[in-house]
């Protein structure tokens, strides 16, 4: 697209949109929303990136290698954390039990290990996002 | 260390498979540790399961109970580790591990191109931990999540080879393996509006003083389960995509679809029917009359449908219908022997029906022919090929000493016990189809002359995975008794008058 209009905006709008995942993202246990909605905006801003400036510079900045990779390890961060219970003696995915930190409810650290779970899955559900697009794209 | 590994064994047992699914993708490229990784991760979940099942067999005691997260029952997720998830687990270990040996020799042509095959054991994987996760559970809400994973990795699976037969056949799949999703959901929804609760045992607790209160809402949920059951685990009249979905996927797909896949949606309906409902629910909406009507119909019609077929894997494809139909009549004569025998049978077919299935990917790999009336002499070039099909199909006829033979036999005394001749005599005329669909290939294999062509048995892992396969017939067949002894308690629990 050479519409000049329409790439200075999108790059001023998309570092926020992106960062505005992460936060949706990061609250997910203590606001609407969570890390699939938030996973969903990140994706999005990249999609948004790629279809504005074209798919090869959009491949650029998120090769297949570090999409297979972000899908591959955020669901396995998953598991990592369920993992931390069993280190402390008590069973899977335990939070409280694991001797975690709970903060003050309705404060950003409130969650204890949740909010470190949600950011494996958002990461997750980015990446996969952005590589349906891709396969979709690229796909005649 | 140790003691950790020990009492989160149960957990253990699901996300081992699943962590290892999850790190295959970004080790494509290394094809042989990823073959490696996928044998390690079988191996030390057959080892683990064996361990749980010695605790089960030997401590006689209540179930082992593991709280997700410390989370007490009804708020939290429960494992159970009881004589029909340790039963179940053990058949799931003892086929998976085999067929992934088999894949570990042909894949690559078959799902065409190396990178691909990382793809292939990531859907393996993830069908296997689903498929242990469905043995262990005792959350409603938690059979539903692991009946999607397995759906989902089994249309992967299936859509692996690359061919457009196998699209066609993956989105009819996709769709009515869908649609049971979603009655399954519905069910699953009935249940909860009526009792409040997702854990099983609360749920069954709740139903039983309730549900004369709202028959309607109960019959619905029935109804929604069998169907949407019915339908993933190809039940007669709603098996119309298992022939073409079995048939057209990659030899080491199709035996572990046949053998575990199917199986693991027929337990989840045997936990929703015995432990959610009870048998006292069944009685009252005469469920199990149902489900010995439908096994009857299943186990005749199948076997015609069978019969009928000239392709190799789409015979057997058919025969996968007509052995479920055995299974559900198991399920409906509510007697421990019936059920047991049930039990059995179905962790025979699955061992049986996956070396069917890969002794006959082997011998259409060496021919390069699908149809039956191809494979003349077969028995003399490929020896142990043939072998295996034969033991195999005697097992399945259910001829003395072979696995099936156990499973029918108890099925029969169940029936007699049940006391009505109509399940008797289909069983037999049953057993008596499946020779007629299953012997000619044995007759064209041994007894016609051979062209003269250069057939050989396949490579090493090929044939271990075949001979394994193939022992653990003949042993179950003599020796059933620990596995018989676990298919028996675990009947004997499910038919607790609650």
């Amino acid at each position: 697209m050479k519409d000049f209009i329409l790439k200075r905006m999108a790059s001023i709008i998309l570092p926020f949109i992106c960062i505005y995942g992460f936060y949706v993202i990061l609250h997910g246990h203590v606001s609407p929303g969570g890390s699939f909605a938030g996973g969903i905006i990140v994706g999005l801003s990249f999609i948004a990136y790629s279809t504005i400036y074209g798919i090869e510079k959009g491949r650029k900045k998120l090769p297949e290698k570090v999409l297979v990779a972000a899908e591959s390890y955020g669901t396995l961060w998953y598991g990592i954390m369920g993992l931390v219970g069993i280190i402390k003696g008590v069973p899977f995915l335990a939070n409280k039990l694991a001797g975690v930190d709970l903060g003050v409810p309705g404060t950003l650290n409130s969650g204890g290990l949740i909010s470190f779970i949600g950011f494996g899955v958002g990461i997750r559900v980015a990446s996969t996002m952005v590589t349906l697009f891709f396969t979709m794209m690229e796909e005649e | 260390m140790i003691s950790a590994i020990s009492t989160n064994l149960p957990v253990f047992i699901i996300i081992a498979p699943l962590f290892v699914a999850f790190v295959l993708p970004t080790l494509a490229k290394r094809k042989r540790l990823v073959e490696n990784l996928v044998l390690s991760v079988e191996v030390l979940m057959l080892l683990g399961i064996c361990y749980l099942a010695s605790i089960v067999l030997f401590r006689k005691d209540i179930p082992i109970i593991y709280q997700m997260g410390g989370w007490p029952a009804p708020w939290g997720i429960e494992l159970k580790v009881g004589s029909l998830g340790t039963f179940f687990l053990l058949t799931i270990a003892i086929v998976s591990l085999p067929v992934a040996l088999f894949a570990r020799g042909n894949l690559t042509h078959e799902v065409g191109g190396k990178e691909r095959i990382a793809r292939f054991y990531v859907l393996y994987l993830l069908l296997v931990g689903a498929l242990a996760g469905m043995a262990l559970t005792n959350d409603l809400f938690n059979v539903y999540v692991l009946v999607e994973v397995a759906t989902l990795s089994c249309c992967g699976l299936v859509s692996a080879r690359n061919h457009p037969r196998a699209a066609k056949a993956t989105f009819t799949y996709l769709i009515l393996a869908t649609l049971g999703s979603c009655l399954v959901m519905g069910g699953i929804g009935f249940i909860y509006i009526i009792t409040g609760h997702l854990n099983m045992e609360f749920a069954s607790r709740e139903l039983s003083i309730i549900w004369q209160n709202n028959p309607r809402v109960v019959w619905m949920a029935f109804s929604f389960m069998l169907v949407g059951f019915g339908v993933k685990s190809a039940l007669f009249p709603l098996h119309v995509w298992l022939p073409d979905a079995h048939s057209v996927a990659p030899s080491p797909a199709s035996a572990i679809l046949s053998g575990l896949a199917v199986k693991g949606y027929i337990i989840c309906l045997l936990k929703v029917l015995y432990n959610v409902f009870g048998q006292t629910l069944m009685q009252a909406y005469s469920v199990h009359k149902i489900l010995v009507l439908v096994g009857m119909v299943a186990i005749i019609a199948g076997s015609i449908s069978a019969l009928t077929q000239k392709e190799l894997k789409r015979r057997l494809a058919f025969s996968t219908v007509a052995q479920v139909g055995y299974i559900f009549l198991g399920f409906g004569l509510l007697n421990t022997r019936g059920l047991a025998g049930a039990l059995f049978y179905l962790a025979s077919h699955a061992v049986i029906k996956s070396t069917l299935f890969l002794s006959a990917a082997a011998m259409q790999t060496a021919t390069g022919k699908k149809e039956i009336k191809d494979l003349s002499g077969i028995g003399r070039k490929m020896p142990i090929t043939a072998a295996a099909f034969t033991v195999s199909s005697l097992g399945l006829t259910g001829i003395p000493l072979f696995s099936g033979f156990v499973g029918k036999w108890n099925l029969l005394q169940g029936s007699m016990e049940s006391g009505s001749i109509l399940p008797i005599s289909v069983i037999i005329a049953g057993s008596v189809l499946c020779g007629a669909y299953l012997f000619p290939v044995i007759r064209i294999a041994y007894f016609e002359t051979a062209p003269e062509k250069d057939w050989k048995d396949p490579n090493l892992p090929q044939k271990l995975a075949l001979i394994l396969l193939s022992a653990v017939i003949v042993v179950l067949g003599v020796v059933p008794g620990p596995f018989l002894e676990l298919a028996n308690r675990a009947a004997a629990e499910l038919l607790v008058l609650r």
